[in-house]
This record gives structure tokens, sequence and C-alpha cells, in this order.
């Protein structure tokens, strides 16, 4: 498994504010890169532009070498994008939800999902009964339910516990080392992750 | 994500939230038992307007179930997930509206013989009106979904909605209430029935693709 996403001087408009110019960074398999800024700095649109549904003024991406500014299919097919919402369906169970995502997972796997999410009590719950903490669980349970050489992972701590930060650091430092890559925004500390930070000023 | 695995979930989602097709099916029956009620019950009256008024019933339902159709897709995320599942767009709003489509319309189709009935509608010739909310509803539902994509990122686009809806519904109801008003009276009507399939295809077809464009353009 070998990946390398690169951006290629990015500028991007929004509200005729410019959040970046000529920005430049790569991604490559065993790479974890951090998108720092304050809030409204652009870090959410920055992946939104990455994966092709905010138009770029300018810039390029290519994936292992080949240019895909134009048609980001061969991206989409290999990644996992967790929002601010992750798109859990409120009237469906957690079981359900997951399995709208990942049909192809084996009961076992879900179990196990379920169990390193800390929600093997709730498979049949609807969602609109969880959490905002145990919804979020339910959107990252999908990292241990389907192998995507890149995540975008758009501040996935926000309401997760001690346990669940843990246990994200674990899952993300395993998809490194199996060789994935990882692109994440967050304010918080990193414990046990050394990221390569692309910073956005304003 | 796959196809099958979204369909299923659509369909879920709606066999649970009974309530929203419930309502429709009511709203219709309602709209129907106010023109006897309302306007004049004698079958003079009743025979003749019966596919008007069972079509502007249908009409008005369909508005309703489909307004606000990817609201709660734009709310939960969902939307993004679509986009970003590298499946097609347009499929994926086809997929939808056929769930919705078959979930309005058969209960619909279930209470109609009674309705017709009540409207003095000649038994012999519900097989026409059946016909033409086969073959034209498709087209409403399709076109709906144009708008309900159209308002998506808006708080309150219900009555933007309908105003850009509405004007397209009325050649459907035109030739549908064509149709039926030809059966009855003794004339063909497979010219009606023929160009309501039409419309139905065109939207089909064209419906998935505006929707899908205009989903993309509001979600940045
Ligand atoms: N849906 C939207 N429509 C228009 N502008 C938006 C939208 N969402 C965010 N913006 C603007 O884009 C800028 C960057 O937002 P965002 O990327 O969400 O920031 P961050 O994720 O870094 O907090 C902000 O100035 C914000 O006002
Ligand atoms: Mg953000």
């Amino acid at each position: 498994m070998s990946v390398n996403l690169q951006i290629n001087n990015f500028w991007i408009e929004r509200n005729e504010r410019q959040l970046c110019r000529d920005l430049s960074f790569s991604v490559s398999d065993g790479e974890l890169v951090r998108i720092a800024g304050d809030n409204g700095a652009g870090k959410s649109s920055l992946i939104k532009a990455i994966l092709g549904w905010i138009p770029i003024e300018e810039g390029l991406i290519r994936l292992n070498g080949e240019d895909i500014t134009h048609n980001r299919d061969l991206l989409l097919f290999d990644q996992i994008y967790l929002g601010h919402t992750p798109g859990i369906k409120s009237i469906l169970s957690v079981n359900e939800n997951l399995r709208m995502y990942c049909p192809n997972a084996s009961e076992v796997a879900l179990n196990e999902a379920l169990q390193q999410v800390n929600l093997e009590l709730f498979d049949d719950t609807p969602a609109a009964q969880l959490s905002a903490g145990q919804k979020r669980r339910v959107a990252l349970a999908r990292l241990w339910l389907t192998k995507k050489r890149i995540w975008f992972l758009d501040e996935p701590f926000t309401a997760l516990d001690a346990h669940g930060v843990a246990a994200l650091e674990a899952k993300i430092q395993s998809q490194l080392e199996s060789g994935g890559a990882v692109v994440i925004t967050t304010h918080q500390p990193l414990y046990h992750l050394s990221p390569k930070t692309v910073e956005l000023t304003p | 994500m796959n196809y099958r695995s979204f369909l299923k979930s659509e369909w879920l989602t709606l066999v649970r939230r009974k309530q929203d097709t419930i309502n429709a099916l009511l709203f219709f029956v309602m709209v129907i038992l106010l023109f006897p009620l309302g306007v004049d019950p004698s079958k003079a009256f009743l025979e003749p307007a019966s596919g008007g008024i069972v079509w502007c019933a249908v009409a008005l339902s369909i508005l309703m179930a489909v307004e606000s159709m990817y609201k709660e897709d734009f709310n939960d995320g969902s939307l993004e997930q679509w986009l970003t599942s590298g499946l097609s767009l347009p499929y994926l709003v086809f997929l939808k509206v056929f769930v919705q489509w078959l979930v309005v319309i058969v209960p619909l189709l279930l209470v109609l013989p009674l309705l017709a009935n009540m409207l003095f509608f000649p038994i012999e010739q519900l097989m026409v009106m059946i016909s033409t909310l086969l073959l034209g509803t498709p087209a409403l539902f399709f076109i709906g979904a144009i708008g309900s994509a159209l308002t998506v990122s808006l708080r309150r686009g219900a009555v933007l909605m309908l105003l850009l809806i509405l004007p397209l519904y009325i050649p459907v109801i035109i030739f549908a209430t064509g149709a039926i008003r030809a059966a009855q009276s003794g004339m063909s009507y497979s010219g009606q029935l023929a160009i309501l399939a039409a419309i139905s295809l065109t939207a089909l077809v064209l419906s998935p693709l505006m929707a899908a464009l205009s989903i993309k353009a509001s979600m940045n």
C-alpha cells in the first residue's frame, strides 16, 4: 500500500475572502498531516476543496503522480471523509448506520468495531437516542470497518472523552503503520502522534 | 456505501417515518372529500370533475411529500457523504426519488377505488385513472426533486419551491385529466397517456442530473 497526494499552489476563496494562496503540501503513506489555523481560517474548506466540492481558483492536485484536478473520483474511491456532521441517520440504529456505510463488513468485524468505540451495548439503539460524542463514535467506527488509504478527519476529537481520544489516536497510528495516510484538523494537542503541520494564516 | 446499502437505508428511513407517508395519504383523502362536502355532492358535478379533483389532490400531496426530501440529509451531513462516496450522485438521487414514489403512490392507489366510487367515477374506467397516475406521477416526483434540491440549503425554501415547481406540474395535470375526460366520453386516450409517459421519462432522465448539480452547488 503506497499513496502520495500532492497539493500544489492551492488558492481558495470563499465569500470573496482569500483562505489560502500558493499553498502546497503533500501526504504520503505513513504520514499524518495536521491542518492548523484559527476558527474560520479555512481548515474545513481546504479539505472540501481537496475532495472537490468547493471550487479552487487555482491549483493542481495529484494522486500517485496522476493529475486529478478535474476529476477526483480516483481520490474519492480511496478515502474516508468525516466532517463536522458525519452523516449519521438519526432514525436508523447504530448497526444499520454502519451497515449502510460498510455493507461488506462481516458481523464479527462489526462487533469488533463497536467494541473499539465502546458502543457494543448500543447496537440496536436508534442514533437519535445517542449523545453527541456517541454519535461521533458511530461515525468513527467506520475507520475500523473499511480499508481506505487516505483519511480526512475534520475535528474528529470533538465531543470525545479521554478514552475515545486514546482509541482514535491508536487507530490513526495503526493506519499510518499499515501504509495509510491521514489528514486531520484539530485544536486538541495530540499525545502520541507527531504530525507534519500545515498552517493556514490569514 | 454502495447503491444497495444506500437503497436499503432509504427504504428503512421511509418505512420508519410512517407518519410522513400517512400525512400525505390523509391529505390526499381530505382534499378529495372537500369537493363533495364543500362544492356540490351531486353526480352531475362530481362525475365530470372527478379526474381533475383526484389529480389536484395527488399533485398537492406529492408536493408535500417531496418538499423537504433532502432537508435531513443536508442537516445530518449525509449529503457530504454522498458527494465523497465516489458513487454517482445522480444515480443516488434517482434511487431516493424512486423509493419515495413507491412509498407514497402505493397506499394512494389502494384507497383510490373507494374515493373514485364516492366521486361517481365509473368503475369500468378506473384502469384509465390508474394508468394516468402510474405514468404521470413519476414526473411530479422527479420534477419536485429538482425543486427540493434547489432549495435544500435555504431555511425557508418551501414557498420558493412551490413557486418554482407548480408551473411545471401543470402540463402533467392537463394531459392526465385530458386522458380521463377522453375516456369518460368514449374517445381514444392513448395519445395523452403516451405524452404522460414521455414527460415522465424525460423527467426521470433529466431530474437526477439537475438535482445532483444543484445539490453540489448548495454544498459550498
Ligand atoms: N457554507 C458556507 N458558505 C459560505 N461561506 C462559508 C461556509 N462555511 C464556511 N464559510 C466561510 O469560509 C471560511 C472558512 O471556514 P471553515 O473552512 O469552516 O473554517 P475552519 O474549519 O478553519 O474553522 C469562514 O470565513 C467562513 O465564514
Ligand atoms: Mg472547521
